[in-house]
């Protein structure tokens, strides 16, 4: 019996290994997620009230805000997983050695910091910038400079050209597992290349496009610098947030709005695990 | 009923098929029949081609030259849905997003067949692999044989020219894989299909296949019934690849008419089918299960022999023996007859081994 006593502290030993982790993220993740739910919830005079939602609800300019940041996301979701299928699938199927090389050309972009390389885009569109200079002093195609920065276009053109790499990777990791004998299988029993594709590959790599759209989605949903930086125009919660904070100084209703965003989140990771709980089953 | 007042129809021919990856030949100068309703394994050991034959037969490689023909149409140039073949896969690759019946009646679909008759050949199909019942489950939830099966029968329903099977048992336990290589024969000759395995497992070419190709370095070696592969090797490979053999060397007697290989006492006389060149250096190869061994001399060639290992192996033992004669071991199969519970022979024990000339083959060195 009394072997057992040091046996059971050994067992339980490896929790100790998250404890400063978990103190970590409960002082700086869960407490101010729990002080800004109730800022959003406090009344001026210290009561309850659920108005800020109500408003956030029902106002049709706060809905249309709620709207076009979900659009935004959306569309450039729908952009990266256009233009990142086939990379994944040329990584995957296609590269064979240089498939290293396609990764690291993926992941080098990541390196750097997001305002440099929307930066990169202001370079290349602005008024005075690469594009404008080409079209105007060296070709002569125009006479006078095009407004190229400050458009939804080149705002979304910006967030796809961030994100499309997670959509690639999250695409490629489960092509990978998926055997090309299956591909072969099909073309046998007599479907074209694109028939194969469509009934086999396609839908067993269906997995890889949710987790991606998904992970898209959310960064796309809280994207700031970006939009601050190009997207002329475009109002979204996150600018939104940022502009009762510092303009108008409304922190209840930036709270708000911060948690309509933070269930929008949530939402998605709900609808990720259920995705991965289908596949495991 | 003899397969000679049948006009030997080609179904499946390859002629003068190469290919090459890089400067690394992969198939070389190929040439092979096969016959309306036949099986034919391709055997060899992995890398030898085989693999990349099959590969060219089904539609995923291109051969760098020569023809592939099934039955009338020349098919080198068309890619593998155009090509009517049926594949089994090592791996099985069942579509794992769909069911069984989805698996088995995938072919039917893609050829535009109707549902109610793809319903029908479905179920129809699944009596025959003998699962009936079976096919609103998952190929996750089936065994390996069971899952085999299915693979052999969306492969067959789609009525296929030529049958293609690409290891089809190696991922099954060796019990099973044994029954599965009778069923899948007996479902092979009911259906008259004309089919070609590869295999790389010298068991199940012997035991399912009407000729067995033995391939080594991208070249067919000898080509053969399974009987005729296994005791009339024509090269030193094929008598080593398939099963075990004991190798001799000697020397064409002047006349051109015999090999002549020192015998222990004097050389002893093989006489050859076809004449060959006097003086040519030629091999003999003598199975282990053709050797003599006991404490008499016999016929032909007679060597002493040292036990230096003895291995029991069910209904028999395999014996190595040291012949300083050779400087070399020799090897010896004896059939259990003995009381039951004992060996025959033990370990370190001086014995008389020896070949007769009419169980040994002259092989050529290859």
């Amino acid at each position: 019996m009394q072997m057992q006593a040091p046996i059971a502290a050994k067992a339980r030993r490896p929790w100790l290994l998250i404890v400063p982790a978990l103190l970590f993220l409960i002082v700086f993740f869960v407490l101010p997620l729990v002080d800004n739910g109730l800022r959003s919830v406090a009344g001026d005079a210290g009561e309850w009230t659920g108005a800020r939602y109500v408003t956030l609800l029902t106002d049709s300019f706060y809905l249309r805000v709620t709207f076009e940041t979900v659009l935004l996301s959306a569309g450039v979701t729908l952009i990266c997983v256009i233009i990142g299928y086939p990379v994944a699938y040329f990584l995957v199927r296609k590269a064979g050695r240089w498939a290293g090389v396609v990764v690291f050309l993926l992941i080098a972009p990541l390196l750097t910091s997001i305002i440099m390389r929307t930066f990169g885009w202001q370079v290349l569109f602005a008024r005075r910038g690469l594009v404008n200079n080409l079209l105007v002093d060296q070709l002569g195609v125009i006479s006078s400079p095009l407004r190229l920065t400050n458009s939804p276009e080149i705002a979304v053109a910006a967030l796809v050209h961030v994100l499309v790499p997670f959509m690639v990777l999250a695409i490629a990791t489960v092509l990978q597992s998926v055997d090309r004998r299956l591909e072969e299988s099909a073309k046998i029993l007599g479907a074209g290349r694109w028939r194969a594709f469509w009934e086999v590959t396609l839908p067993l790599s269906m997995d890889g496009i949710g987790t991606g759209a998904i992970l898209v989605f959310m960064i796309a949903n809280g994207s700031f610098v970006t939009l601050v930086l190009l997207g002329g125009g475009i109002q979204t919660l996150p600018l939104l947030i940022y502009q009762q904070f510092n303009t108008t100084r409304d922190f209840g209703m930036a709270s708000a709005m911060s948690t309509i965003l933070l269930v929008i989140a949530v939402f998605c990771l709900f609808l990720q695990l259920r995705l991965v709980r289908r596949q495991g089953a | 009923m003899s397969v000679q007042d049948r006009p030997a129809a080609e179904v499946l021919s390859l002629r003068g098929v190469r290919k090459a990856y890089g400067p690394v030949l992969a198939v070389d100068d190929l040439d092979l029949t096969v016959e309306a309703g036949a099986l034919v394994a391709l055997l060899g050991p992995s890398g030898c081609g085989k693999t990349t034959t099959l590969r060219m037969v089904a539609g995923f490689e291109t051969p760098d030259t020569g023809s592939i023909r099934i039955g009338e149409r020349e098919v080198a140039a068309l890619p593998p849905h155009r090509r009517n073949l049926g594949m089994v896969f090592q791996n099985y690759s069942l579509f794992p997003h769909r069911t069984v019946a989805e698996n088995i009646g995938f072919g039917l679909r893609m050829a535009g067949v109707a549902r109610a008759e793809r319903d029908r050949r479905v179920e129809e199909m699944l009596d025959l692999i003998r699962l009936p019942g079976r096919g609103d489950m998952y190929p996750s939830q089936l065994s390996g044989g069971q899952q085999q099966r299915v693979a052999l029968g969306r492969s067959l329903i789609v009525n296929p020219k030529v049958l293609l099977l690409d290891e089809p048992l190696g991922a099954l336990d060796k019990a099973l894989r044994e029954s599965m290589q009778f069923e899948v024969r007996a479902m092979q000759q009911r259906l008259g299909i004309t089919t070609l395995l590869v295999t790389h497992d010298q068991e199940e070419a012997l035991s399912m296949a009407d000729r067995v190709a033995v391939m080594n370095r991208g070249r067919i070696l000898q080509i053969g019934s399974p009987n005729d592969i296994y005791d009339r090797p024509q090269s030193r490979f094929v008598a080593e690849f398939l099963g075990t053999s004991n190798i001799f060397e000697g020397r064409v007697s002047p006349d051109g008419t015999a090999l002549l290989v020192p015998g222990g006492n004097g050389d002893v006389a093989v006489p050859l089918e076809a004449p060959a060149a006097a003086g040519q250096p030629l091999l003999l190869s003598v199975r282990p299960e053709r050797m003599r061994l006991g404490a008499n001399r016999g016929e032909g060639a007679n060597f002493e022999g040292r036990i230096t290992g003895a291995v029991f192996r069910g209904n028999y033992a395999a014996y190595q023996l040291d012949v300083p004669a050779l400087g070399r071991e020799l090897f010896v199969y004896r059939q259990a007859d003995g009381p039951l519970g004992t060996v025959s022979f033990g370990l370190g024990e001086v014995l008389t081994l020896g070949w007769t000339p009419r169980d040994a083959v002259p092989v050529s060195a290859e």
